[in-house]
């Protein structure tokens, strides 16, 4: 018998005996895969019921999909959205990451802030679309704005709240072993706020990809959300359903890409991850 | 024993590597009511290359008065040296905590070496010396490992590690193994003689454990409650090394037990505040069952 070493090996031992004790594990990505199967079965037999004016069947769509593509509809509305989600985004996290860590840091200075957070947190942000197209017109900037708008909020709060909820015990040991408040900040702080600050930039993907679609709907008509009111408005839902699909892609690949990057930031939260 | 000669006396003026003179400190409450007095005119010398400990009740000021040492908090009344000095936090200090305190999100080695970064130790010689440390306490394969992957035990000995790494003139420990099991208890006390073997220093270990005090200490301070004060100091005259034998069978040494265990029993027992008032007597006698 070999020797394991390390606690990790002990764990993963523990693991597989756990495993081989079981009669039988379920393979997830066959389920997954189950579970799409069922989906478009269902869909194909909505589609049969209704008819393909009300509910176009997958192999219509997947028409709809390829002379989509051979005509640029797609790669041009594609590239409109992606560009305004991701720059609107990535200015949100850039803005809230460093505002929240500053509102956690200088408690007052957050404490003063935060009941005009909590109200622009919870206020829809599609009553500032009039507002933002009197000053950025209805161009990119004004898009970018509103995503910006949307997703800042989740991240700003969550990392506030991680900063301010870091361990105190943490704190009193760095501080004993001669930490300046900066080294505290920055070594334990921060890195406590960590797993909050990932769970912040999850739920502003989510609202930043919504906002994306308003922003096409409410400024000029661009982008897969602009695609999606012509198509729904002429009722040619072929191509509607395109680009719904496309959205849930989107939405699919960037959850996915920040569970990723999660597991990579947290590898050693395991107790504290949220 | 009460004749016994209090150390704050038994050392000249400025040989003690820690001089603690009449200090008394008062914590306020939360309601804002009469502020906790939690240490009152505490004096006390502690010698180079000595192990104290401090024991008592709950509520006696043991590990405010480590704080106090620490530089963590400062004195109401009266004045702190050590090294001749007032109190500073940092690396020359050592501190162990009885919650561990490793950060999760950093593997062993690098909560063994957090102190040396923070002095601004370059990387290579931060890890040449966590490794060293580490395979000192008996934990180097863990050292790419986290923390929550370590039992208690481990996760203590990585502790103490981080506290020697900096090569501390002083080592306190605040109860350090007050959440480890009997059997890990045992094992950690062994560790920690044979640091004192290896290094020099003064150390200040707080403990409920009056066993655990005079298997570790040459000198044991016992300080009663509300408010904190010292009781009596007691030298402890077993031969050292103490972690190669068993030194509790010696006649000394339950001596000494009997001695400081009567002495916190009877504070614990007199103080109205206690969960443990007047719960020296025997309780009222059961009835035996009728016709029996």
């Amino acid at each position: 018998m070999t020797m394991v070493v390390g606690a990790r090996g002990l764990a993963d031992q523990k693991a597989r005996q756990g495993a081989a004790r079981r009669p039988y594990r379920p393979n997830l990505a066959l389920l997954r895969a189950l579970v799409g199967v069922v989906f478009v079965a269902i869909w194909t037999f909505v589609a049969y019921f209704y008819g393909s004016n009300f509910i176009p069947s997958p192999a219509e769509t997947f028409r709809s999909a390829m002379r989509m593509m051979s005509d640029a509809t797609i790669p041009t509305a594609l590239a409109s959205t992606v560009y305004v989600f991701v720059v609107g985004y990535l200015l949100a996290a850039a803005f809230a990451i460093p505002l929240g860590l500053f509102m956690g840091g200088f408690r007052i200075f957050g404490a003063a802030i935060e009941p005009y957070v909590d109200a622009l947190s919870a206020m829809p942000r599609v009553s500032f679309i009039p507002l933002i197209i009197i000053f950025l017109g209805l161009g990119y900037e004004a898009k970018i704005c509103v995503v910006f708008l949307g997703a800042i909020m989740p991240i700003l709060l969550n990392t506030y709240t991680g900063v301010l909820n870091s361990d105190a015990d943490l704190i009193e040991m760095a501080h004993a072993s001669g930490a300046s408040e900066m080294q505290i900040f920055q070594k334990v702080m921060l890195p406590g706020a960590l797993p909050y600050i990932i769970a912040g930039m999850r739920v502003g993907a989510g609202l930043a990809l919504i906002n994306t679609v308003v922003a096409e709907l409410y400024t000029a008509v661009q982008g897969l959300g602009g695609l999606l009111s012509v198509y729904g408005n002429t009722f040619r839902m072929g191509p509607y359903f395109v680009v719904v699909i496309l959205l849930a892609i989107i939405g699919l690949i960037t959850m996915r890409s920040l569970k990723a990057l999660e597991r990579r930031l947290t590898r050693g939260y395991a107790r504290t991850r949220i | 024993m009460n004749d016994h000669v209090p150390q704050a006396e038994a050392f000249p003026a400025g040989s003690a590597a820690i001089s603690i003179r009449n200090v008394s400190k008062w914590f306020r409450r939360a309601d804002n009511a009469n502020p906790v007095h939690a240490l009152k005119n505490v004096s006390l010398d502690i010698a180079p290359n000595s192990f104290v400990s401090l024991v008592g009740p709950s509520g006696c000021g043991k590990t405010t008065l480590l704080r106090l040492l620490n530089g963590l908090i400062a004195a109401d009344e009266g004045e702190i040296l050590v090294d001749g000095k007032p109190p500073v936090r940092g690396p020359h200090m050592g501190l162990v905590f009885q919650s561990i305190r490793l950060m999760p999100w950093r593997t062993i080695r690098a909560n063994v070496y957090f102190p040396l970064e923070l002095m601004g130790v370059a990387q290579n010689e931060c890890v040449e010396r966590a490794n060293f440390y580490l395979s000192m306490m008996g934990i180097s394969k863990f050292g790419d490992a986290y923390p929550h992957e370590l039992s208690g035990g481990m996760q203590q000995r990585a502790a103490l590690a981080r506290a020697l790494i900096s090569q501390p003139a002083f080592l306190l420990m605040d109860e350090p193994f007050a959440a480890l099991d009997a059997q890990t208890r045992e094992f950690m006390q062994i560790e920690v003689m044979k640091i004192r073997e290896n290094l020099k220093g003064v150390v200040v270990f707080v403990t409920h454990s009056v066993d655990e005090a005079i298997l570790l200490s040459d000198q044991i301070v016992m300080m009663s409650p509300r408010p904190g004060q010292i009781a009596e100091i007691l030298p402890v005259n077993l031969p050292q090394p103490r972690w190669d034998h068993d030194v509790r069978a010696r006649k000394e040494f339950v001596e000494l037990r009997a001695h400081l265990w009567d002495g916190i029993k009877a504070m614990v027992v007199n103080d109205p505040e206690s969960e443990f008032y007047q719960r020296d007597r025997l309780g009222p006698r059961m009835s035996t069952p009728s016709g029996g």
